[in-house]
């Protein structure tokens, strides 16, 4: 597939659809988590559905969530608004990494196709097309896809959570909570080619240690991304490498 | 199904901000003059980032976690298949939770 030029059709949407299925599993579990502290915080079934639609981030929902239960549906005024967006744009700072990363791809393909498609990014689908484009995927509609197949079932999670308030089993006895590890530790065991990038490797790793301490959660990734980025950046030498 | 108006002030900046975050990246990029170089820096992020997903889980993991790990290792370098070694991850780390707790 090497040399496709980038494009965007149903298939690539298909096919990424498919591919994420097995996320979808914990995103839905992760949707019944919102949903029912969603309506331990006073929100109601359509205000909880119009915010994993409208917003669709995991943990800047819990946090906004959690602001309602003391402020009340209306944030507390323009103040108490202020400091959740202010939390939802730490909470999100990684997507502003995955978005860059995705310029390749994505400044090729038609507007009507690259906001859509990013308004549906998230960690998993982004690992996912990451990992694909690399091992050359071109069709745009893979993002797309993958993303649309988390978005469904946290919408659905959400529903139900917020409704039947119907307690599932303990996510973390299932080891749901793991998924995304998984994820990223098999695709990243599958991206870790020989040659191995140490410069990237050790630089991400020595921040992610370093950063974990300081402030764990998404900034220990954003860190460890920037960092693998810009060790590579220094150590790069167009010469010695031919294109993978 | 109710739908309080006071609520929709709040939903707007929270989707505002939400989105931002999702194409302020992207957008940053126009500014930037895509060498070879910063290619390869885009290209590493994947790997890296993976490096801090996984990292700190392993540190504030315990026993169950490293068993998966290991288990999704493996599993990768005998079959080469990331889903299936990611579900092999997450049986192990539930199967022997179940069996820690």
């Amino acid at each position: 597939m090497t040399g496709t030029a980038v494009h965007t059709s149903w298939d690539g949407v298909k096919r990424g659809f498919w591919r994420a299925q097995p996320m979808a599993v914990g995103v839905f579990v992760y949707g019944v988590a919102f949903g029912l502290l969603a309506r331990e915080a006073g929100i109601l079934l359509a205000e909880a559905s119009a915010m994993s639609m409208a917003v669709y981030s995991g943990s800047a929902q819990l946090a906004a969530a959690s602001a309602i239960t003391l402020t009340g549906i209306d944030g507390g005024g323009l103040g108490g608004i202020g400091a959740i967006v202010a939390a939802i744009l730490l909470l999100n700072a990684r997507y502003l990494l995955y978005s860059a990363a995705l310029w390749p791809w994505l400044s090729k393909t038609p507007a009507r196709v690259t906001y859509p498609t990013l308004f549906v990014l998230g960690d998993g689908n982004w690992v996912l097309s990451m990992a694909a484009y690399n091992a050359g995927e071109r069709d745009a509609g893979f993002l797309l896809g993958s993303g649309l197949a988390s978005f469904v079932p946290w919408l659905l999670g959400t529903l139900l959570g917020a409704s039947a308030g119907a307690l599932l089993a303990d996510p973390k006895l299932l080891g749901l909570d793991f998924l995304l590890v998984a994820f990223s530790a098999a695709m990243g065991i599958g991206l870790a080619r020989a040659p191995l990038p140490w410069p990237n490797i050790l630089a991400a790793a020595a921040t992610a240690l370093v950063v974990d301490r300081l402030a764990p959660g998404g900034w220990t990734i954003v860190a460890a991304g920037i960092a693998g980025g810009i060790a590579t950046a220094l150590t790069h030498r167009p010469s010695t490498r031919a294109k993978s | 199904m109710s739908f309080r108006p006071e609520f929709l002030p709040l939903l707007a900046a929270m989707a505002a901000a939400a989105y931002f975050c999702r194409v302020g990246g992207f957008w940053l990029m126009r500014f930037v003059r895509v060498t070879p170089r910063v290619e390869a820096a885009l290209k590493a992020t994947p790997l890296a980032v993976m490096i801090g997903i996984v990292l700190p889980a392993a540190l504030r993991g315990g026993p169950a976690e490293w068993l998966a790990l290991c288990a999704i290792a493996l599993t990768m370098r005998f079959w080469r298949n990331d889903v299936a070694a990611a579900m092999v991850g997450v049986a192990v780390v539930a199967v022997s939770r179940g069996f820690v707790v």
